[in-house]
Order: C-alpha cells, then structure tokens, then sequence
C-alpha cells in the first residue's frame, strides 16, 4: 500500500506547486521589447527601470544598409510584447518580418507597435513618392533624428508611456527611471551647446546626410554632403566641385562615419587642408559610443577638438 | 580644371603602371587559357583582407595585405597543380569552383565582423580615383621587383605558358616556372585589386591582352600594341568620368570594353563592318516598330531617343487643350520643386544663423514640403499620362512605316552581308 500512494502524492504536490506558479512570477516579470537600433535599446534601458528586457535587431556596431533578416530576428519577434522603430522609412523591411512573425499586436494600430518618429519634427521631408532625388534614396524624410538630444527626450517619453501601459504593477519605477534620464539628458544637452557655442556656424563638410539634426541643435552648418546617391562613390567632377565649395567657404573639418569608404573624405581632407573627424552616426558604431549619453559625449567632444585646431 | 586635373594625376599614372604590366600577365594567361583564374585569386585575396578585419586588423595595413596575400598564394598553389590533373577535369570548372567558394566564406567572414562588408564591397568596385603618391610608389617598387623576374625568366616562363611550344614536354622543371608564374600573378592581383578594384583589374588583364593577341602572335609586339590600347582606353575612360561625372571605376571598365570593340572592328575589313551595323541598327529599327504597335504605354527607348535629338515629337497626336494642358503641368512641377528646394535652404540657413525654428515651425515646414512634392509628382503623372496617351494614339501611325522601313533594311543589309562574307 505504502508503496503505491508515494508517487501519487508527489504527483499531487507537483500539480499543486504547478498550479500555483502563476500567482507566483507578475512581481518580476518584464515586458520582452524589441527595438531596431542600439539607439533605441539604449535609451528604452535607460527609461524602463529594469521593467523591460530589449533587444536590438540592428546589432550594435553593424551596418544598418547591410542588415539581413535571420531566424533568430523572427524568433525575437515573436516573443515581443512591444516594438519600437525609428520609422520614416529608416527599416523599410520591419513590415515583412512582423508579417512573418505572425503577431497581431504588433502590426501598426495594434497595442504592442510604437513607431518612435511620430510627433517628431522630421528635416528635408520629401512626398511618399520614390524619386531618385540626392539624399536617402528610402524614406520621405532624413531619418537620423535622434541624434538631436532633444528628440531623445521625445523618444524617451514615448517608450516609458508604451512600457508603462502594458506593465502597469511597474509604473512608478519606469516613470522614475525615466524622470531621471530625461533629467541629465537636459542638463548635459546644455553642457553639450556650451562645448559647441564657439563654433557656431563653422561649416561643415559631410559625407553622408545623417547630420542634419545634429547641426540644427548645436548650431552647425553642413556646407555639402559629399555622397549624392547612397552607396554610390563620388565622380572625380564631384569631389573637385566639393573641394572649390570647401576652398571657398573655408571648411576645416569633413564628417566621416565608421561605415563609409573614407578615401574620397581623405583625398579632400588632404587637397584642401581640413580635418576628417570620426562621428559615430549611431549607438556602438564606435566603441566609446556604448550609450546614448556616451554617443553625444564622443560626437561634441571629437567636433570640438576637430574645430578647435 | 587644375581642380580636376590635380585629382586625376596620380590615379592615371597608376592605371598606366596597371595596364603594363597587367598586359604581360594577360598574354600568359591568355596562353593558358585560365581567363578566370583572375577572379577566383581577387576574391581568394577578398578573403583574406576580410578575414585580417575579422581578426581586428584595420583593412588597409600590412597585416591586411599579408592575409591577402596567403589567401590568394593558396589559390596560386592550387593552380598550379590543376594543369598536372588529369584530362577529363576541367580547369575552368575548379577555377570556377573556387572562386564560387571563396565568395561565399568571405560573405560567411564579413558576417562575423560589421565593418568587413564595406571594405568587401570597395574590393568590387575599387577605388582607383582616390590613388596618392604613396601608394603609386608602392607600386613602382613592387611591380618593378616582379617586372625583372619576369624580363630575366621570360622566356622559360613563355614556354611553361604555351601549350603548343616545341620541346615543351621535355623541359625541366615546368612546374617550378607554372608555380613561378601564378605566385607572382596572385601577389600582383592581391596589390592591384585593393586598390582598382576587381571588374577594373580583370579589364586590365584581359582586354589589352585580347587586342595585342589580335594584332600580333608576338609575345612581345603583342605587349606594346596591348599596353597602347589600355593607355588609350583609360585616358578615355577618365575623361569621361570627367565628363559626365559618373564613377569612375565603372566608366573605365565600361571604356576598355569599347575599346575593344572599336579595335575588333578596326581589323574587319571597312565594308564588313559598316554592313554589320547597318543590320544591328535595322534590327532595332524594326524592334522599336513593333514594340510601339504591341505596347504603346510601355518605354519606348529609341523613341524616346529620337525625341530627345531631334525635333520630332509625338505631341502632333495630342489635341490644342492637351498640349496646354502638358506645357502647364511642366511649368507647376518647375514651380512646386523650387517650392519644396526654398523651404528646404530655409530651414537649413536657420540652423546656425538668427532665430533658430521652433518644432512647431519645422513642422508645419516639413507639411509644406510634402504637400508640395505631392503636388510636383501629381504634375509629373499628368504629364506621363498625356506623353503615354499620345503613344497610343500614334502607334499605327508611327509603328507600321518604321516596323516596314527596318524589315526591309535589315533584309537588303543582312543579303548584302553574306554576299561579302561569302567572297
């Protein structure tokens, strides 16, 4: 007898330990978010208070022209309570792959879907229609807004309002968490234009268009962007017509990114006598940018110890 | 001018180096038959500059070309052994094999490293424009290194080259020179590509090669009508990548290829060749007949082309209102462009002088900006409309006399042609 009820009672504390298991994990679950950009990763870190796990689909430090989708993305997907993207056209292939992945929630409309450009003042906005037009062959507008602090603060609410509504047992932590992060990203943004003050309206050459937000909040003036067509290099008239500009306009310093062939910048920066200065157009695109305060920190500093000389 | 002058002094004088003594290359390896081999050593060296990235060197060091070039002196090696394989394998099929491999471990490589796909995608395309006084005296050195090996040994490697030399069976140490021969060629196209490119490096190889070979059976005069041509063809191909301010890489290649064609039919007789275009261009007459008859509201290219040189137009198929209302739409498309490029220097000028715009300004000028792109594209679909109306309005008028005039060209030319062919 006594051998026969032994596993009958442990299959009945089983069943009871099972049962109760969901009353036991709301307390520390967090809400699985999947973002595109490192950018986005890190400043939904920043604001959700340890409520959220991100994860980012562009890896930090990759090219985001040459992302592949994979099975793994899919995977992340499909676990996700809550997408976020930088929108204006910037990850045109995020529709496919929230189609695959089959989650209702996450399609636009649907509760688990933030698209982070809404409300943002968009630059160089152009119809929805594709012409080959100079500038970023995707999109209606120039996508790189978060590189203006400013619309951080922007993308930051909007997240913790996400994170907030679908975990509401952890509000006061993301509102605190992100009360904080909106407070030293003011106060360093304003350390950040007194660094640049000097160089008001220095001109500037870049040589992709990511800068246009960047120069409107501290005060820059991108004279030309040297690539017309992405991906395409510069012709010889090309590059001679941005060395007259740079001669005459008296430009000392061309923007350069990790990801661009840097012979056409060097060759100018030789010719005409101006600095090529390194910014990292993206969180971990350089290794010093491993955040969004950090990534502004290595861009002010690197442009101003570029101006300065 | 001297801006642009200045730009192409050191990119023409390595293009020059290039094509001598790529030309050499190309006539032995013309000889061997093994006109793919250049592929599979530039992507084996792809390889290696992408793994010295992966391994966190910075792409342009010695350390990136010394990976570059292990990976391509394996791919050396290999060929090496491939003309002591048996008949019935052929060396194109394990030159292609290899290069198909190579592409797709490097793809596996650069995966592993983000910065690796950029540098892999230069190694494509090249970038010869951006060629400085350093790298030309690179050159210099090491092509002048390899230059007096193969001057010294040229005719022992000759002869490991030609299939058909006499006494070629019986000399000594033949795989010493094949290996002497594919060693050097893997360090010249490991050096060359990195910096022109793998299209632009293959066009160096082969096409002065072809044209020599053409003219000449001598190795040697071979090489001086070669070296001719490519100098030819690159300053031609420079000019127009002044010209029309178009890549340069791609324009070169695209001016070795016409260079080609112009010394082939150089070397036809006069007649032959004018007979020849005269049937190529009654063909496309004839095409272009029948494609505006069965598609009118498709492209229509060598209408389109005749409309833009000459004063021809198919506005004769559009009523007096229509053609108002097409020379209006043109003119508001103007409008609305200028429209959307003042606001856009607007916002731009605010940036860093006077009162910089508030998110709401930047808004409403971003509204403005799309409103008026819309409008400017809805001008252009009007004025598509009406070009694609008159098309089909037109297409028997036009189709019928031009599809009659180029079947009946084409057959009177092609007649012609064989009858001199046969002569």
């Amino acid at each position: 007898m006594h051998d026969a009820e032994e596993p009958l009672g442990r299959l009945a504390l089983t069943a009871a330990l099972l049962a109760l298991w969901p009353a036991a994990t709301p307390a520390w679950a967090q809400v699985n978010v999947v973002v595109t950009t490192p950018d986005l990763k890190s400043i939904a870190e920043a604001v959700s208070g340890g409520a959220a796990r991100v994860h980012s689909l562009i890896a930090p430090g990759a090219d985001p022209e040459a992302f592949e989708p994979r099975p793994a993305h899919l995977v992340a997907l499909r676990e996700a309570d809550l997408v976020v993207r930088v929108g204006a056209g910037y990850e045109h292939w995020l529709d496919r792959l929230i189609q695959q992945a089959g989650k209702p929630h996450l399609l636009p409309g649907g509760e688990g879907y933030l698209d982070a450009s809404a409300g943002i003042a968009l630059l160089e906005m152009r119809g929805r229609s594709v012409t080959i037009t100079p500038g970023h062959a995707h999109g209606s507008a120039n996508p790189h807004y978060w590189l203006d602090p400013v619309n951080g603060l922007a993308i930051a609410q909007r997240v913790a309002g996400a994170l907030a509504r679908l975990a509401p047992a952890q509000r006061p932590g993301i509102e605190a968490a992100h009360a904080r992060f909106a407070a030293e990203l003011r106060q360093r943004t304003v350390e950040w234009q007194k660094a640049l003050e000097p160089y008001k309206g220095a001109p500037l050459v870049t040589y992709h268009n990511t800068w246009p937000y960047f120069a409107r909040r501290f005060r820059l003036n991108i004279v030309e962007v040297i690539e017309q067509k992405e991906g395409v290099p510069p012709g010889v008239g090309r590059l001679a017509a941005v060395a007259k500009t740079m001669r005459e306009k008296k430009v000392r310093a061309v923007v350069h990114e990790p990801f661009q062939p840097i012979d056409a910048s060097r060759a100018l920066g030789e010719r005409t006598g101006a600095r090529v200065v390194v910014l990292a157009p993206s969180v971990g695109s350089v290794a010093e940018a491993s955040d969004y305060l950090k990534l502004f920190e290595f861009n002010v500093r690197g442009l101003a110890s570029a101006l300065a000389q | 001018m001297n801006e642009i002058a200045g730009f192409l002094v050191f990119p023409a004088i390595a293009a020059a180096i290039f094509v001598v003594m790529h030309t050499w290359l190309g006539l032995h390896v013309l000889r061997r038959n093994v006109v793919f081999a250049d592929l599979a050593l530039a992507q084996l060296a792809a390889l290696g500059a992408a793994m010295a990235v992966a391994a966190g060197h910075p792409p342009a060091g010695t350390a990136g070309f010394s990976y570059a070039v292990f990976f391509a002196g394996c791919g050396a090696v290999v060929l090496t052994i491939l003309r002591s394989l048996p008949e019935r394998v052929s060396q194109e099929a394990v030159i292609g094999v290899l290069y198909v491999v190579a592409t797709a471990l490097t793809v596996l490589v650069v995966d592993a490293s983000p910065q690796g796909a950029e540098h892999v995608k230069k190694m494509l395309v090249g970038s010869i424009l951006v060629v400085g006084r350093d790298e030309v005296a690179e050159l210099l050195v090491l092509y002048g290194a390899i230059g007096i090996v193969h001057f010294a040994f040229r005719r022992q490697l000759l002869a490991a080259s030609d299939p058909a030399a006499p006494g070629r069976g019986v000399m000594r140490g033949v795989f010493l020179w094949d290996l002497v021969f594919y060693a050097s060629f893997a360090v010249v196209v490991t050096s060359s590509v990195r910096l022109a490119g793998v299209l632009l490096v293959f066009s160096f190889l082969i096409i002065p090669a072809v044209i020599g070979s053409l003219y000449c059976a001598n190795a040697g005069r071979a090489l001086a009508i070669g070296c001719a041509a490519g100098i030819a063809a690159s300053l031609a191909g420079f000019a127009a990548a002044v010209a029309y301010d178009v890549p340069t890489g791609a324009v070169l290649v695209a001016s070795f290829g016409a260079t080609l064609i112009v010394a082939a039919l150089l070397k036809t007789r006069a007649k032959i060749a004018g007979l020849g275009a005269a049937c190529l261009l009654s063909s496309a007459v004839l095409a272009q007949g029948a494609w505006i008859i069965a598609a009118p509201a498709a492209d229509q290219p060598l209408l389109a082309l005749l409309e833009r040189t000459t004063p021809l137009r198919t506005d004769v198929f559009l009523d007096e209102a229509e053609r108002e209302q097409r020379a209006l739409a043109a003119v508001n498309e103007e409008r609305h462009s200028d429209a959307v490029e003042r606001l856009r220097e607007l916002e731009r000028a605010s940036r860093w002088q006077g009162e910089p715009l508030t998110e709401e300004q930047v808004q409403v000028l971003g509204a403005h900006q799309k409103a008026y792109s819309e409008m400017a594209r809805g001008e252009r679909f009007v004025q598509d409309h009406l070009r694609v109306q008159a098309r089909i309005r037109g297409r028997w008028l036009i189709g019928l006399p031009t599809l009659a005039v180029g079947l009946v060209a084409l057959f009177a030319f092609a007649a012609t042609l064989r009858r001199a062919l046969r002569r």
